[in-house]
């Protein structure tokens, strides 16, 4: 049994990967969002949305919101939800084109900001008290938490889950401020209570 | 510490067993563990400069740790080999759900199950901005170039990339050390 929102049209055209400009373009895309990778990654999570749902079209918005999901419940760091993106931008090719799309996405997303910390190590000495140093730690904070604001709305208008859903998102937000309890029960309890009904989308 | 600096098929093996270490979180601590304590590859002073680097500079906090560990000992190279360690295990199973999840998504048990679980990585991702709030409670021009790029993206729909162009130097100026106090203040 498939769901409706599955059969329906899609909202754009999916930009496919077979064709090698395309395929340039894309990494290319991520290649330069690498260095824009502030605050651990995160601040790019809106980024992907845009560029995964609305300007290639290879997801649906709820799409999106289980890849991320799963990114986070998954170990290692959230950013390797890119490589699910690259999956599933080449899904319609087939799984194995799909898997090289993936492990290709996560590389063009972690090749520049990789080449530039090892710069970075390199000249770390001389670079450590010069005021270039600390006018960008200072100045590109307070802009990391604007982006971060923008990225937890974004998220959450994206996750487009009934009352009961927002109220359950609402209270995982505190307890992750409140507690230190680990984001997996909360996805474990969160996915019963999806499973029994109360949220749904 | 260790006279003989570790081969790269040394830090191959030591960002994997941070890797496997850590699954179920706590990456950072797993990681000064093995590296520090374990390994004694840096000691806990270049641990932490090593920490204050990757957080500095773009890219996942935790992978650019693993890329400092490399290239301190191998360069280049070595950074490469390390980031393969760390990454290659975890993002191989990732990847593997992921083939799952689009083979299966389609099913409304599952999508009922993803339902509830994206209400909490919702959860999550508002609890980010939350988190490091608190360190720029006292400095209103701070929350005012917080404030300003969040308008400018959530209400004026621009994109990521211009906003940091532009916001960026503009702070970077504002923040730029007084020749008096150059790197004291916090």
């Amino acid at each position: 049994m498939i769901l409706p929102h599955v059969l329906m049209a899609a909202h754009c055209p999916p930009t496919s990967l077979t064709d090698l400009g395309h395929l340039l373009q894309v990494l290319g895309t991520f290649l330069g969002l690498s260095l824009f990778s502030l605050g651990g990654g995160n601040t790019l999570l809106s980024e992907y949305q845009h560029l995964s749902v609305d300007q290639f079209c290879w997801l649906t918005s709820s799409q999106f919101a289980d890849l991320y999901a799963l990114a986070e419940a998954a170990p290692g760091p959230s950013s390797m939800l890119v490589g699910l993106l690259g999956l599933g931008a080449a899904w319609p090719e087939g799984p194995w084109w799909a898997l090289l799309s993936g492990y290709g996405a996560e590389l063009a997303i972690l090749l520049p900001s990789t080449l530039l910390m090892v710069l970075a190590c390199l000249s770390w000495n001389r670079l450590k008290d010069s005021p270039w140093r600390i006018a960008f730690e200072r100045g590109l904070g307070p802009i990391t938490l604007g982006i971060l604001f923008q990225v937890g709305i974004k998220i959450l208008h994206t996750a487009d889950t009934n009352a009961a859903g927002v109220v359950v998102s609402l209270v995982v937000c505190v307890l992750m401020l409140r507690t230190r309890i680990s984001p997996l029960w909360f996805m474990a309890c969160a996915g019963v209570l999806g499973g029994l009904g109360v949220i749904n989308r | 510490m260790n006279e003989q600096p570790p081969s790269h098929r040394e830090l191959f093996v030591g960002m994997l067993q941070v890797a496997l270490s850590a699954f179920g979180g706590g990456l950072s601590a797993w990681s000064q563990r093995i590296v520090v304590e374990q390994r004694g590859w840096l000691s806990n002073e270049e641990f932490l400069t090593g920490l204050t680097v990757a957080r500095l500079f773009p890219g996942p906090n935790q992978i650019n740790m693993a890329v400092y560990i490399g290239a301190a000992f191998r360069g280049l190279s070595g950074a490469l080999v390390a980031l393969a360690g760390m990454l290659l295990v975890p993002f191989s199973l990732l990847m593997l759900l992921g083939v799952a999840y689009f083979s299966f998504h389609t099913l409304p048990a599952v999508d009922r199950v993803l339902a509830g679980v994206v209400a909490a990585a919702a959860g999550m991702a508002l609890s980010m901005g939350f988190k490091i709030l608190d360190q720029y409670w006292k400095d209103p021009v701070a929350l005012l170039l917080a404030a300003a790029t969040f308008v400018a993206m959530q209400f004026f729909h621009l994109r990521l990339v211009p906003v940091v162009l532009i916001a960026g130097p503009l702070a970077m100026a504002w923040y730029w050390p007084r020749s008096s106090s150059s790197g004291s203040q916090p």
